[in-house]
């Protein structure tokens, strides 16, 4: 590598686009990114506030001219009434804890499953890599009928294993295609540093691997959360019969019927679901800062 | 009405808490199964072997796929749809034994059991014997079911059609009037730019978002809001937003003095409606993922880069695309089979049931569960499934996706 | 690490006997009664004998799963829930676990539920179910197991196919009709003509005359009744809907949305819902399940009415149903489940319960002699409502009307976009209902 000396150079805007250390951005230039983002984050944001005025608009009115967030006429009357009088804190409280559950079952199952991809060549390793993109192909509506009847003959409807059980395994395939994803951007001399040392690959798997690969453990936690926490088909399937075991997809898929949705106690549910996932964005942010920046590569 | 009582909690937490203890017993159980068994079984592979050498190597193979295909056959047809079970069902210890025979006999035998491969079978197999019984299990039905003709007509012992799903699937229209063609080219057309907007609006928000500025946590947070809203909610919210009169959409459109859009009849109209939901979707996700790409590349080689005179395209081509591409190739696959399969966008923004807006996977939705004819449906299933699969092997092939950064 | 496995497995092994130990013993209540047997002479003892067993098996419990698609949005999910603890009441051994499922999702889980030979045990759904259920051989026909007579004709004749009946009637009804707000009509039309006229007075700005959900042709076959026609032949399979009467009913609905317009340009359920209980519609098409959240809205101000006459027709025929109670196959297998069921429905269809049915969900009952009653005669709204049923027609319940349903949904919404033609339309109802029946086979 050659080091020319030069004069700081004038930077374009691409540059500062593409340059990913976000040093010496003029102040400028950062007002724009700034705008940016906040424009994108209106757009993100504002369908949602929309079912939030739909929440506060007293009798089951799904559409109004007014453009305004907060109509003129609002009231919390949809909130209290399905906090208090309906079983909604029951939903919350299964979805919650079916939905953590599984989220860590399946990362656990996951995190060693990715790394046997991804440090070692067996056979069947490539086959089963795409076995497990294939399980994605399938649409899920046509694969309730025959779970529902595996569920059945093997005793799992109507309890929470056996919904914690599907959950679990179906994360499986997306999380260990990620995981794999991030061990491979982890460079083997690492480990080879520490079985010289004389620890053991699933040492150094707990002691190395898995302190740098927290950004990729957050995201596939949050995913396998997210599709456990918002999944329809599988809780229809093997729970349904049972009100006790209802997460808050079931109840307020309740609020509807043939013709008729209490469109109030729907959207009021929405937005009280919608709060513990933004939570969880919120506090999981800070793992998504990888430790490889740390400095603990040196080439 | 029952209210969350201190009761209830319990329990709940005693039930799930001891499932998740036993599967988490079994995974090691099974594991330390693997572990200790790994040596004899070794040993076995390689006196089999020993004593099978006299056959050749082609004998030896082709006996153990002939088993190995009986096997795998065998289950399929002992997997019943229909209420009667399967005659064949009373044999089934018999694919059992016929696949580990196949197994030992082939050559490749002494190599799967090979003593530096104790550690990766044993990770792998407690993922194996639950994908083996929600995922295989299920697909086995599928697969027996779209050879019969399974419906509410023929619905206690349904009689064995062969091909015929398969054939009707592209021959006789889906639902009323259309095709199979045009609906996969449309549902490839809908495929490709969700997934072109996905990645090229969520790199540029990561982008932006990768580096030291105040307040990115909030941004970061508020632009999540897509991905963390469920699914329903959010279609049920821009559906909303394109009804006629009261939808966001129009209003605007008619402050901007244009004429207002028939967002729910019209076909063209529709179909922007669902990409246009879709998108809003899909953004967050990529973006975490390449966020959190981007944040694994270590600074010092933009430093040095810019030291060497590069522009920020050419960092950008050849430091962050590489850099990046074991996490984005199986990104960009599952991604793009997601939004194939999507099946909550099109069939909530798409009320009206048009036809022009159904993808195959809504189709597909709606004849087997409007006529619960099972047997076509499964058939429709497979072949939407092929195709996924020939898709996804051949960008790997292309991109050579699966070689890691590090190799 | 062996050393270490091995003592992480065994407190994890002890951890979960502790917890699977803890657990609530799932054993459940017996309750134990006592009967107390005095002496008597041997002819009396030999009775007392059987009484005691008469009441042990009385006592055995049952429980009751009912799936139900009636929601609570209108208040019907809380009357069943009702009806079913005012039997336990009564009869303390027999429990209900009712569930709520909305139509498609309940037909979709009752043939799963049927494959997996996990069948509920009773459920009140509406009369269309009965096709696909009794091709799948699922539920029983009900003709031995009650006293039939006692119900509403037209409400057995929807539960009706292959000669026998396969629901039991519980609500009559399920029909379409005319609501009108007050404030704006004061005497609602009684033919399209004056329907017409009326129409294009009141529509003005943002305000229309009639507003009905434009997307389903459920509120499409009263209209095509008052031209003349029917979606099936004769054979009650063969469908008839490439026909003079559908053309002309295609024309119509596009002649109130184009020609004369007074319906809105683009209104699926939830606007025509929205306009007429802010008062900007003046007259809505609507069924019978609406009544009660008008009433709440519109208080006195509302008005029931027949869909106006077509002139040169008839009075339109909107489909009538309602909703019944099936028995599943899986009751044979269960004597005391099954008495417990029979006794069940002929509980809620006597007299009493269908009254406060009346009274609480605006519905018109099953029962004969409940149809007699004042309640029904005095009240404007149910009276009106039981005017427009007198010439509402049952729906067919074949599995084949599915097909129809499909085949004109996307039709009626061309010719109502403008992109389509009455004549091609009604041409591709028909190919598309053939070719989908064709696929039944």
């Amino acid at each position: 590598m050659t080091i020319t000396a030069s004069a700081p150079r004038k930077r374009s805007a691409w540059q500062h686009f593409f340059n990913s250390s976000g040093r010496g951005d003029s102040p400028f230039k950062r007002l724009l990114i700034h705008l940016a983002l906040i424009v994108s984050c209106a757009i993100a944001v504002y369908p949602v506030l929309r079912i939030v005025s739909v929440s506060l608009r007293p009798g089951d009115r799904l559409l109004s001219t007014s453009l305004a967030i907060v109509p003129e006429d609002a009231t919390l009357q949809a909130y209290k009434t399905v906090l208090w009088e309906k079983e909604f804190l029951v939903w919350i409280w299964n979805s919650a804890l079916i939905t953590t559950a599984t989220a860590s079952i399946g990362l656990i199952l996951a995190a060693t499953s990715a790394y046997a991809f991804s440090r070692w060549r067996f056979p069947g390793r490539k086959p089963g890599l795409i076995f497990l993109l294939s399980t994605q192909m399938l649409p899920a509506p046509m694969m309730m009928v025959p779970i529902y009847i595996l569920a059945t003959k093997l005793g799992l409807t109507h309890t929470y294993r056996g919904l914690v059980l599907a959950y679990s395994v179906t994360t499986v395939p997306f999380s260990i295609w990620m995981l794999k994803g991030y061990y491979d951007t982890i460079p083997r001399e690492l480990e080879d540093a520490a079985l010289i040392d004389g620890a053991s690959p699933l040492v150094s798997f707990w002691r190395i691997i898995l302190p740098l690969s927290t950004p990729a453990l957050a995201i596939v936690f949050l995913f396998n959360f997210m599709s456990a926490w918002s999944d329809y088909l599988f809780a229809r399937v093997m729970i349904a019969s049972e009100t006790r075991l209802w997460t808050w997809v079931l109840g307020v898929r309740d609020f509807q019927s043939q013709f008729q949705t209490q469109w109030g106690f729907f959207s009021a549910a929405s937005v009280m679901v919608a709060i513990p996932v933004m939570a969880l964005f919120l506090y999981s942010s800070k793992w998504l800062i990888s430790g490889l920046t740390l400095g603990s590569v040196k080439g | 009405m029952k209210h969350l009582t201190l009761d209830i909690i319990l329990n709940s937490l005693r039930e799930v808490g001891s499932t998740v203890l036993y599967i988490f017993l079994s995974t090691v159980l099974i594991e330390l199964l693997v572990y200790f068994l790994w040596e004899p079984l070794s040993a076995l592979s390689r006196s089999i072997d020993r004593a099978l050498s006299f056959l050749g190597r082609t004998v030896r193979y082709a006996i153990s796929a002939i088993l190995i295909v009986a096997a795998v056959v065998f289950v399929v047809a002992m997997v019943s749809p229909g209420q009667e079970p399967s005659s064949w069902a009373g044999y089934w210890p018999l694919p059992g034994v016929a696949f580990l025979i196949g197994l030992f006999v082939s050559p490749a035998a002494v190599t799967i059991f090979s003593p530096r491969l104790r550690l990766p079978y044993m990770l792998l197999v407690p993922a194996v014997v639950g994908l083996s019984l929600l995922v295989v299990y299920p697909l086995l039905w599928e697969l027996n079911v779209s050879f019969t003709n399974l419906s509410p007509k023929h619905f206690r012992s349904p009689d064995f059609v062969g091909l015929q799903n398969y054939i009707e699937v592209f021959t006789r229209p889906i639902l009323k009037q259309i095709t199979f063609t045009p609906l996969f080219l449309r549902t490839i057309l809908w495929t490709a730019v969700n997934v072109v907007f996905h990645v090229s609006g969520g790199m540029g928000l990561a982008l932006l978002l990768n580096r030291k500025m105040k307040l990115r946590g909030l941004y970061r947070a508020l632009l999540v809001f897509p991905w963390a809203i469920p699914q329903p909610v959010a279609c049920l919210a821009w559906r909303g937003e394109f009804h006629f009169e009261y939808g966001f959409a129009n209003i605007v459109l008619q402050r901007l003095g244009l004429a207002p859009i028939q967002w729910m009849s019209n076909p063209t109209w529709n179909f922007i409606a669902m990409c246009i939901t879709n998108i809003w979707l899909g953004i967050p996700f990529m973006m975490v993922i390449i966020l959190g790409g981007l944040q694994s590349i270590a600074g010092e080689f933009y430093e040095a880069a810019e030291i060497d005179g590069a522009s920020g395209w050419q960092q950008f081509t050849n430091i962050t695309l590489p850099l990046l591409r074991p996490i984005l190739t199986p990104a960009i696959i599952l991604g793009t089979v997601w939004t194939f399969t999507n099946f909550n966008v099109p069939f909530f923004i798409n009320q009206n049931e048009l036809e022009t807006s159904d993808t195959l996977v809504t189709a597909l939705f709606r004849s087997a569960f409007q006529y619960f004819n099972l047997g076509d449906a499964a058939a429709f299933a497979f072949v939407n499934f092929a195709l996924l699969l020939i898709f996804s092997i051949i960008y790997i092939r292309v991109t050579g996706g699966l070689k890691g950064a590090t190799e | 690490m062996k050393k270490h496995a091995l003592t992480l497995i065994s407190a994890l092994v002890v951890l979960g006997l502790l917890l699977t130990a803890c657990g609530p013993a799932a054993t459940p209540e017996r309750v134990v009664e006592t009967v107390v047997v005095t002496e008597k002479e041997e002819v009396e003892v030999t009775r007392e004998v059987e009484v005691v067993k008469e009441v042990e098996a009385e006592a055995k419990p049952v429980k009751i799963v009912l799936w139900t698609k009636e929601g609570e949005a209108d208040g019907g999910l809380q009357f069943v829930q009702s009806l079913a603890d005012a039997y336990t009441a009564i009869n303390p051994h027999v429990t209900f676990e009712v569930i709520n499922k909305d139509v498609e999702t309940l037909r979709e889980d009752f043939l799963t539920a049927g494959l997996a030979g996990s069948l509920p045990d009773l459920l009140w759904t509406v009369n269309d179910h009965a096709g696909p259920f009794t091709d799948a051989e699922l539920i029983l026909p009900v003709d031995d197991l009650f006293d039939l007579s006692l119900y509403v004709d037209s409400a057995l004749a929807a539960a009706e196919l292959g000669g026998q009946t396969w629901g039991v009637p519980i609500a009559n009804g399920n029909h379409l009709m005319l609501l009108y707000n007050k404030d704006l009509v004061e005497t609602p039309p009684t033919n399209t003509d004056e329907l017409i006229e009326m129409g294009q007075e009141l529509t003005t700005g943002d305000q229309y005359g009639l507003v009905f959900n434009q997307t389903e042709p459920f509120w499409l076959v009263p209209w095509l009744g008052g031209f003349g026609g029917k979606v099936f032949a004769e054979d009650g399979k063969t469908p008839t809907l490439n026909t003079p009467e559908m053309v002309n009913t295609l024309q119509f609905l596009y002649d109130i949305k184009y020609t004369t317009p007074i319906i809105p340009p683009e209104s699926d359920y939830d606007g025509a819902d929205t306009l007429f209980k802010e008062g900007k519609a003046a007259m809505i098409i609507n069924g019978d399940w609406s009544l009660g959240a008008y009433k709440d809205a519109l208080g006195d101000k509302l008005g029931v009415a027949r869909i106006p006459e077509v002139v040169g027709g008839e009075w339109p025929h909107p489909y009538t149903s309602g909703v019944y109670f099936m028995l599943p196959v899986s009751l044979e297998e269960d004597e005391a489940k099954m008495e417990a069921v029979v006794d069940f429905i002929e509980f809620v269809t006597g007299a009493n319960n269908q009254a406060l049915m009346v009274a609480k969900l605006n519905r018109l009952p099953a029962l004969k002699a409940a149809l007699d009653d004042p309640l029904i005669a005095n009240d404007p709204i149910l009276k009106g409502s039981a005017d427009q049923m007198v010439v509402g027609t049952p729906m067919p319940t074949v599995s084949e009307m599915r097909c129809n349903w499909d085949a004109m949904k996307p039709e009626m919404q061309a010719v109502l976009a403008d992109t389509k033609s009455p004549e091609d339309a009604a041409a591709a109802m028909q190919e598309a209902a053939e070719a989908c029946i064709a696929k039944l086979e």
